[in-house]
């Protein structure tokens, strides 16, 4: 019996891999978007800049208190009620996007706050300005500290993901629903789903982890 | 070159600098000692601004420092700060941490900034070292890079804020050494020390601080034999005798 179902689900494998395709497709799109406005962010709340670092703190929380799936649901059925359209996919993107940004955007800040104050005196004294000071001075250094935390947290996004299936984004999650329907051999079925974000995801873990242990080991203060 | 109008400073409730008044002329040497909490840091700190005054005018190289509108990365380029943990860039190497400034601050060529900087870190004794990080330099020379990281800038004023205090004993005097130097080549400086063989020797004025004031300033001659203050003698009396 389960050779039967193994040779269905082998047949529906350009289904999955359709799905994938398409996981990759939002995940990598919102992990580049969410990597830019959230450093963007991390960077004015790092910063002096009082109600502008209010305001993003604020947005984090709200986003960071509440759970994805209602943000996606609140994206794609409640803002039409509002006239604003938006297709599953854009809607999926802006979503995960903003999600990144928020947790990114927490990591970069502390990573910048890490660098010692010193650092910045000098730069500020030799007569930098603002920008020279953060991309010279400040930035190589806060990057040692964000780093491994920032590719851990993009295996946390990719895998989050998976919620955008509920709004209709043909990923390898809903492609694991759908088959589901024909062979009802759920473990097999999601198996495969859990698998093929494992493929994704565990050289990423790699690659965090010696981030960690090589710039923990070569970090010099 | 640089004046205090009666400049008053505060952090929160705390009132840190009460009515200082100072002219140093260019080329003039003063050394600055006082007990610790006294607000010495402070009151170099205001001269480049990495600290706002709230009270009075502080005027330096010409420009309005107590005015919120004046520019002040153009007057900061003219202006070398050597800190007392000397706060190099631990991710460059001396060679681009005495280059970084001239480079993106000056829009000086790579090439001329990196002859500069060569030539710089070996008149501080620093010739063999280029290349090393500062993970790798000691206290001591550590200490000279952040001075040839000043002096890349050929800068107006020198600031020094306790620049061997967190040095070694063996390592204190390679640092004077090149502050002697360039005491003798006419740089105009203000340091904070309490190496009172060095004020002795080069400075052309001391002075006293405590509790945010400017007690005493005198040549060092009149200002080690016949201090005017109680409160002077007395600081004197402890530093001299350990
Ligand atoms: N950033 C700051 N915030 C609040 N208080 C400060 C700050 N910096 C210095 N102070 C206080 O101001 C006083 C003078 O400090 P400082 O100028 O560093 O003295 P000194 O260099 O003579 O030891 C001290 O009481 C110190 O605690
Ligand atoms: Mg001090």
């Amino acid at each position: 019996m389960w050779g039967i179902y193994l040779e269905q689900l082998l047949q529906s494998l350009p289904f999955f891999l359709k799905g994938l395709w398409m996981t990759v497709a939002v995940s990598g799109l919102s992990l580049l978007l969410g990597t830019a406005v959230g450093f963007l962010w991390g960077i004015v709340r790092a910063s002096r800049r009082r109600i502008l670092k209010a305001l993003i703190g604020a947005w984090v929380d709200v986003i960071r208190g509440t759970p994805f799936l209602v943000q996606i649901f609140i994206l794609f059925f409640i803002l039409p009620e509002f006239g604003v359209h938006l297709e599953a996919f854009p809607a999926a993107v802006i979503a995960l996007s903003n999600l990144a940004a928020c947790f990114i955007c927490e990591i970069v800040s502390s990573g910048i706050e890490s660098v010692p104050h010193g650092q910045r005196e000098a730069a500020v004294s030799s007569g930098l300005n603002g920008y020279q000071q953060l991309r010279h001075v400040i930035l190589p250094q806060a990057l040692r500290v964000i780093l491994p935390p920032l590719v851990g947290q993009y295996v946390l996004l990719i895998k989050d993901s998976s919620v955008v299936s509920a709004i209709g984004v043909m990923d390898v999650t809903r492609a694991g629903w759908l088959t589901v329907q024909r062979i009802p051999q759920g473990i097999l079925v999601f198996g495969l789903v859990g698998l093929l974000y494992f493929a994704i995801c565990y050289p990423l873990i790699q690659i965090s982890g010696a981030l960690e242990k090589r710039l923990g080991r070569s970090s010099r203060r | 070159m640089i004046e205090f109008r009666d400049v008053h400073k505060w952090f929160g409730d705390l009132h840190v600098l009460k009515g200082i008044r100072l002219r140093v002329a260019a080329g003039e040497v003063l050394v600055v000692c006082g007990p610790s909490g006294s607000g010495k840091s402070t009151l170099i700190r205001t001269i480049n601004r990495l600290e706002p005054i709230q009270k009075g005018e502080l005027i330096v190289d010409g420009m309005k420092v107590h005015d919120p509108r004046t520019p002040m990365t153009k007057l900061r380029a003219e202006i070398g700060f050597v800190f007392q943990q000397f706060n190099l860039y631990p991710h460059m190497t001396a060679l681009e941490n005495v280059t970084l400034a001239p480079i993106k601050v000056r829009r000086m060529p790579r090439r001329e900034a990196e002859a500069l900087g060569k030539e710089v870190l070996a008149k501080v004794g620093l010739a063999d070292k280029l290349h090393q990080y500062p993970a790798q330099l000691s206290g001591g020379q550590q200490q000279r890079v952040a001075i040839a990281r000043g002096l890349c800038m050929h800068p107006k004023i020198m600031l020094f804020d306790e620049p061997t205090s967190a040095l070694d004993p063996e390592m204190i005097n390679e640092v004077l050494e090149v502050m002697r130097a360039l005491a003798r080549e006419g740089m105009t400086m203000i340091v904070v020390t309490h190496e009172m063989g060095f004020a002795r020797e080069v400075a052309h004025r001391v002075a006293f601080m405590d509790y945010g004031e400017l007690i005493e300033i005198a040549p060092p001659e009149e200002f080690f034999a016949r201090p005017q203050s109680e409160r002077t003698r007395l600081f004197l009396s402890k530093i001299l005798t350990h």
